[in-house]
């Protein structure tokens, strides 16, 4: 049998110049049984790179991945979940708090209106007695009342001198 | 994106790539589990890359370099020499007692190759890999992917040529 053709393979192997399908059919051809002695240092070459191509990983490595990842997926989807359980929660924890804010920055507003009499005095501090309070305002009577009187009594001195 | 359909079906090429550049099952099966978590994390991200599995590939890769320089850097700190090129024929040899002393022998010869040519090799020879793709995964140039894959085929010939004349 002529094996020229594989021969030429060989050689144009070792000088990269063959393809894929041609390096294919050195593989197979080494991988037959019946190998010309001539060429038989190639054959455990050839036989190694088919063989090599046949390691796989097993069952229990795809079963201990496809639990790593249910694992990690369901982290994830829990995660998602609390979220989702409690975004009402949040939402009215949210709301509260602005009525809150809003409510007393209205307090607030309404309480430093600018004061009027004495009624502000007791609120602001209610421990005054209230008859210091009727003093008080009897003392503003009377002075009001003493100004009148100057005042007719300058309008009588004026009546007096015409 | 599913997981089991479109990311779980990576695991084998790249766990061989990995293995290739490791030498270590354990480490290897790691690297496969770390990388194809990450992908499912990203995977909103990676609907636009067009080619999943070299992403993959190429996330493999720099993983497994980066675990191979952290053991060198232990190694040293430890037994303050590095492995040489024969120390890692020995162990890559222990590693393939399943195989037949022949097979063993290719295999421990591609093991003592740079960690470039070793992974070009693999991703041509096993994994039938188109030189541009190549490139892509490894992030070199398509002429440079054939200047690593020449070198590596021809220092396998050199030991198989030696392995013959020693029979």
């Amino acid at each position: 049998m002529d094996y020229k053709y594989i021969e030429q393979l060989i050689e144009r192997y070792f000088a990269c110049e063959t393809t894929l399908q041609e390096e294919q059919i050195l593989r197979s051809f080494f991988s037959q049984g019946n190998v010309p002695s001539n060429l038989s240092e190639y054959a455990d070459l050839f036989r190694y790179e088919s063989s090599e191509s046949n390691i796989h990983l097993g069952e229990e490595f795809d079963a201990r991945m496809m639990e790593l990842v249910e694992r990690k997926s369901g982290m994830k989807n829990k995660v998602v979940s609390i979220r989702g359980k409690f975004t009402p929660l949040f939402k009215a924890a949210a709301i509260v708090a602005i009525v809150l804010t809003i409510g007393n920055a209205a307090e607030q507003s309404i309480g430093n209106r600018p004061s009027e009499g004495f009624d502000d005095v007791t609120a602001i501090n209610p421990y005054i007695k209230k008859d210091n309070i009727s003093a008080a305002i009897k003392v503003k009577d009377n002075t009001q009342a003493e100004t009148k009187t100057v005042v007719k009594s300058d309008s009588l001195l004026i009546e007096n001198n015409d | 994106m599913d997981f089991q359909h479109d990311i779980l079906p990576l695991k084998d090429i790249i766990f061989r790539t990995a293995l290739r550049i490791t030498m270590n099952r354990e480490e290897s099966e790691d690297i496969v589990q770390d990388i194809l978590l990450k992908l499912w994390q990203q995977r909103d991200e990676l609907e636009t890359v067009s080619n999943l599995e070299a992403f993959a590939l190429t996330s493999a890769r720099n993983l497994a370099i980066d675990r191979i320089s952290k053991h060198e850097q232990k190694n040293i700190s430890l037994i303050e020499e590095t492995h040489d090129r024969e120390d890692v024929w020995q162990m890559s040899a222990h590693d393939c007692m399943e195989r037949d002393e022949r097979q063993s022998n290719i295999a421990s010869a591609i093991a003592t190759l740079p960690e470039k040519q070793r992974t070009v090799l693999q991703l041509r020879d096993i994994e039938g890999k188109a030189y541009k793709e190549i490139a892509e995964i490894i992030g070199i140039t398509e002429s440079d992917v054939k200047v690593n894959l020449f070198r590596a085929r021809g220092f396998l010939k050199e030991k198989l040529n030696f392995l013959k004349r020693d029979k």
